[in-house]
């Protein structure tokens, strides 16, 4: 369990549409969750509720469309869409107003109109440039950091010292203007053998990323591909072998060492054991664990195996339809689920337990009949410490009693 | 409970460019109707290639080196491609793995769901026709030797007679399937009012001209003589009216109107579905032969005249001639199978000896062959399997040997010169980095023995129907025989047309939970998602009404609502299909809720094998152990037990347990000789030395006594008992 409270991610009120011929599809709407660092964070849903998005946009793999993603405290991404809805409804608001209004009135109405679009214009500027510049940002501040390690050493050596610092202080420039923020936060896939270049040797495979960052010693990167292999319980000769020469595990094992050869602070795993045998899950699963203690790795675990949601993540987030329904610690959410979601989809979870599945009812969730949305509108309201849930006001007051 | 499929000794290996993999060694085992049988193992255990055997579609490198796979009195490893086209699909069907590679990407779905159905249909039609009539031909045969014996005028009126049942029976599945056809559709339309007018009352906005049109469609269906009667005129008008009273609601936004109609029209056809239904099959002779129109009177009293009136007329005499004829078929039938017993013992001594002989060979197989078919009755309604496959079984094991007598020496040859280069390598002191390949190709002894082995069991068949000669009830078989015959005839008048199979198409994507099916059975399988896709693929399987489905990890790439769903779905056709499912799959928690039997598999074996009771709570093989410790379960909290190693190479098995490399409870008798199966209980079987009575005691691993404990504790009332 992680035992301190530094918030690693703060996603807020992340939006994330498609659009389609018929409208927009909202794949992920209005979804706020923070990550602290060195915990599991689990994600759970049925397929197409947007948790694989999520995990997506975080990476930054798309443009979302509105909310923030903040990574060590830095903006990571930003969506316009809040920004233009408001100013839109600025606009409204003041033809509305101003219909019936005198003229002094309506001046008055107007400048204020127009100082709220000016406002919102500058916030979805700020989003914008933040998007853009957060790498630069970082690279900056890497930069300067190499710098300020360099330069007085720089100023005392002398001789063929210096021409081997200088060599050295123009390669770890070159590598931090090459840094990206990004490559701090790793993604796990979920088909090891589809997300794998087939025409790759593994060693180029995993150290792709340490190449594209500007590393150029071939020497370190041999030993750090190496140290990687190993640490992934493969050896050293695996890495002039070809994906296909290895087994389901074993390719996952490569996903594995590709994403944390980046030495990431995050990892998005996105179903990474679901396509293998569970004998090579537990594998993995105990892989990834062993890792996580190692390096301190917070982990954000997209699956829908909940026996392994619940073992391995400290906290769990339901989603439902681009919703986040529910989130609590792991214990708690499936000692008290409240939403109606939630317990249908612990009551549909297969346990090796013949006379207890012979037993089992799933539980059906028909949002039309269990909740009535028409006036009270939903939000994502805390019950207890820690445990949240989507519900409205009467829910609310229901849920209080619950756990009472 | 009747067996419906049998595996005997199946071994299949694979040529590949580094030498032979032997993916199954040496598998049996039963499916009963109506059970799932689970089989588990890690990818590479053979559990795929034991299902697709039964499909007959193995790879084109397979060699199937022995073994039978009994089902409806064939040998599904023997019989032709020709013959495989009309089980495959139809009598057994299979739901592959990853749903996108079994969907045609550039047909609709609607189509490839009706394509088997309209093709299917026909044949079965055809089949259906060819049952009926051979099997009312051999029936009025054996009436005419049994019962008439010689009198002229006795045979004609007999013959007469089985005509007579012919005309009238099609009388009755017409009338009756008019009769289903209008009670189905008014239960749909109750089905349907009930959603629509949920979602009526509750104003969600959802575009319902579909689901109206459907309804007016289906209620104008309903009207038939025997369902809605009386207020059928009052149904139609209210089906054309909705039309117009939903438009209007479109635009008002007030849909009292709307929902009082539809709630009229359930209540209607409410009253109508609970109704007694006529008897069809009186209904039907009296219609055909009295001449009469039917009285008018209520359903129970109608029901009572027309039954005297066909017992009178027809029925008690049939009865009573057709049972004679069965008891008469029978008795020939078990008097060559005395006949049938003598000449395979004979047979016996011909394949006893040393090294077998073409000639005598050949001219044993034909006369044993001629014997055992003679055996067959052909008024009996189950097939004999063993019986109809004996002489196939026969012919390909004598087959196997004469070929692999020349193939054997052939090898003896290749031996002996490679052997020769080998010792002259070996002599001048270097180790040669190739092997000497074993001379015979094929184990002689093998082959004579799985000889012995079918005629004896052929034998011990015969002899245990004789013995239960005595106990046979004519009556009930009769009976039985009329069923049959009522079926077949259904079969014939189903006819599928492309409306019914589209109807039929889009009921089975709603069985199968896909909403919206009118608009989806329009769609290409890329719009839809991994679930919907893996039910399109089940729809496609049930659509042909198999027997027997194979599931291969079909919900292994779906999430658990889904999986849930889908599990459901099988578990439920399963029992209303009485279907028969052999279910593959590596998740524990799937195989406790469908399995009935549990069979897991490791390198080609069954290593263990028992009811999911058994194998559950008392697990006895340590792989099964180490499967079950290697998943976590909600209340795990301690590090999981992963499998160390991988599976063995298959192209070198092992000599002893093939598990034991991997086993931390493995003995050293485990490495050198391969444990047989031990009987733990009556249903419970496994494969491990541990069971020996000699070996030491040993606890399954701590996490499962465990888990175990924990799972008596929550369903304790039951495992009290």
């Amino acid at each position: 369990m992680p035992n301190n409270d530094e918030v690693l991610l703060h996603v807020e009120n992340l939006c994330q549409y498609f659009k389609m011929s018929g409208g927009e599809l909202k794949a992920v709407d209005n979804v706020s969750f923070d990550i602290k660092k060195g915990e599991v964070f689990g994600l759970v849903g049925e397929s197409g509720c947007g948790k694989t998005t999520t995990g997506r946009s975080i990476i930054k793999l798309y443009n979302i469309t509105s909310g923030s993603i903040y990574f060590k405290g830095i903006r990571i991404a930003a969506g316009k869409r809040s920004y233009q809805n408001a100013i839109k409804k600025a606009r409204e608001d003041y033809k509305k107003a101003s219909a019936g209004a005198s003229p002094e009135e309506a001046a008055q109405l107007k400048a204020q109109m127009e100082q709220t679009v000016a406002e919102q214009k500058k916030l979805m500027q700020d989003a914008v440039n933040d998007q853009r510049n957060c790498d630069k940002e970082y690279s900056r501040k890497l930069q300067q950091e190499v710098k300020d390690k360099y330069e007085p050493l720089l100023e005392k050596a002398t001789g063929e010292e210096k021409d081997k610092l200088n060599k050295e202080y123009r390669n770890a420039m070159y590598k931090a203007k090459k840094t990206k923020l990004v490559t701090q936060i790793q993604m796990i896939f979920q088909d090891p053998i589809a997300s794998l270049d087939p025409r790759m040797t593994v060693r180029e495979i995993i150290a792709e990323g340490l190449v594209i960052q500007g590393e150029r010693d071939k020497k370190v990167i041999e030993d750090k591909v190496n140290e990687m292999l190993e640490l992934v319980g493969l050896v050293r000769e695996h890495a002039s072998r070809y994906p296909h020469e290895f087994s389901g595990g074993q390719r996952q094992r490569i996903g594995v060492a590709r994403a944390i050869i980046m030495n990431p602070e995050l990892i998005v795993a996105d179903e990474p054991v679901s396509a293998l045998d569970v004998s090579v899950q537990a594998q993995v699963i105990n892989l990834l664990n062993d890792l996580r203690e190692q390096f301190g790795l917070t982990i954000l675990f997209i699956a829908h195996n909940l026996s392994v949601v619940k073992y391995f993540s400290d906290r769990i987030g339901v989603m439902y339809y681009g919703n986040m329904v529910e989130m609590a610690s792991s214990d708690e959410l499936f000692l008290n689920p409240l939403h109606p979601y939630t317990r249908s989809l612990l009551s549909a979870i297969p346990l090796p337990d013949p006379v207890y599945e012979k037993k089992r009812q799933r539980i059906t969730y028909n949002p039309l009949a269990e909740h009535d949305y028409s006036v009270d509108k939903p939000s994502f309201r805390e019950i207890k410490p820690g445990h949240f849930v989507h519900c409205n006001d009467a829910e609310f007051a229901h849920y209080k009693e619950i756990l009472k | 409970m009747d067996t419906k499929l049998q595996v005997r000794n199946l071994r299949i290996s694979f040529r590949t460019s580094n030498g032979k993999v032997q993916a199954v060694r040496g598998i049996d085992f039963d499916l009963n109707t109506g059970e799932t049988l689970a089989i588990v193992g890690e990818s590479g255990s053979g559990k795929s290639v034991t299902s697709k055997a039964i499909l007959g579609i193995q790879a084109g490198n397979a060699i199937t080196e022995s073994g039978e796979i009994i089902y409806d009195g064939k040998d599904l490893l023997k019989i032709s491609e020709e013959d495989f086209h009309k089980i495959r699909g139809d009598k057994i069907a299979m739901i592959f793995q990853d749903p996108m590679s079994s969907l045609n990407p550039i047909v609709k779905i609607g189509r490839q769901l009706t394509e088997a159905m309209l093709l299917k249909g026909k044949a079965r039609q055809r089949e259906s026709r060819k049952n009926f009539n051979t099997y009312l031909k051999h029936l009025s045969n054996a009436m005419v030797t049994s019962v008439a014996q010689g009198d002229q005028e006795k045979a004609a009126y007999l013959k007469d007679m089985c005509k007579r049942f012919n005309k009238f029976e099609f009388a009755h599945i017409d009338l009756e399937s008019k009769y289903n056809t209008a009670h189905e559709a008014a239960l749909e339309v109750i089905d349907l009012i009930d959603i629509l007018a949920f979602e009526l009352e509750k104003n969600a906005s959802k575009d319902a001209t579909d689901r109206i049109n459907d309804i007016s469609v289906q209620a104008k269906a309903a009207v038939n003589p025997y369902v809605v009667s009386d207020k059928a005129d009052r149904i139609q008008t209210l089906a054309r009216q909705i039309k117009g009273q939903w438009k209007r609601a479109k635009k008002s936004g007030k849909n009292q109107e709307l929902l009082q109609s539809l709630y009229e029209i359930r209540d209607i056809l409410k009253a109508a579905v609970n109704q007694p239904v006529p008897n069809f099959f009186r209904m039907g002779y009296y219609v055909t032969f009295s001449g009469k129109p039917l009285p008018d009177m209520p359903v129970e009293e109608l029901n009572e005249y027309l039954r005297e009136y066909l017992d009178k007329e027809f029925m008690l005499e049939f009865i009573e001639n057709a049972e004679k004829a069965l008891e008469h078929s029978a008795d020939c039938s078990y008097k060559k199978m005395q006949e049938a017993i003598a000449a395979l013992q004979s047979g016996l001594e011909v394949f006893a000896v040393d090294k077998l002989q073409k000639k005598p060979c050949h001219q044993a197989m034909r006369t044993l062959s001629a014997a055992v078919k003679a055996t067959i009755d052909p008024l009996s309604i189950e097939k004999d399997s063993l019986t109809f496959t004996f002489p196939y079984s026969l012919q390909s094991e004598i087959d196997t040997y004469f070929s692999a007598i020349g193939k054997n020496a052939k090898a003896q040859k290749v031996y002996n010169k490679n052997k020769r280069k080998y010792d002259k390598i070996v002599a001048k002191g270097k180790t040669p980095d190739w092997e000497v390949a074993a001379a015979a190709v094929t184990d002689l002894e093998m082959v004579k023995d799985n000889i012995a082995r079918l005629l004896n069991r052929q034998i011990d068949h015969y002899e245990s129907l004789l013995a239960e000669k005595e106990k046979r009830d004519y009556q009930q078989q009769t009976v039985d025989v009329i069923d049959y015959l009522k079926t077949n005839a259904s079969g014939v008048v189903a006819k599928v047309t492309r409306n019914i199979a589209k109807r039929r198409a889009i009921k089975l994507m709603d069985e199968v939970g896909i909403a919206e099916p009118h608009k989806r059975y329009n769609q290409y399988p890329f719009e839809f998602s991994g679930g919907m896709r893996q039910r399109i693929v089940i729809a496609i399987a049930l659509a042909a009404d198999p027997d027997i489905l194979i599931c291969d990890e079909p919900t292994t790439a779906l999430d658990v609502t889904i999986q849930s769903q889908i599990l459901e779905l099988i578990n439920k056709l399963k029992k209303e299909r009485q279907l028969s499912v052999i279910f593959i799959t590596h998740d524990l928690g799937v195989v406790a809720n469908m399995a009935d039997r549990v069979a897991v598999m490791y390198a080609g074996k069954i290593v263990e094998y028992g009811t999911a009771e058994d194998v559950f709570y008392h697990a006895a093989h340590p792989y099964t152990w180490a499967l079950l410790s290697s998943m976590p379960d909600l209340d795990t909290n301690e590090k999981l037990e992963a499998i160390p190693g991988t599976p063995p190479n298959m192209i070198y098995p092992p000599v002893g347990d093939a598990f034991a490399p991997r086993n931390k409870y493995a003995m050293q008798i485990d490495f050198e000789k391969q444990p047989p199966m031990f009987q733990i209980s009556e249903t419970h079987f496994a494969a491990t030395w541990l069971l020996h009575p000699d070996a030491p005691k040993v606890d399954p691993p701590k996490i499962i006594l465990d888990r175990i404990a924990r799972m008596k504790n929550k369903g304790g009332d039951e495992n009290a008992e």
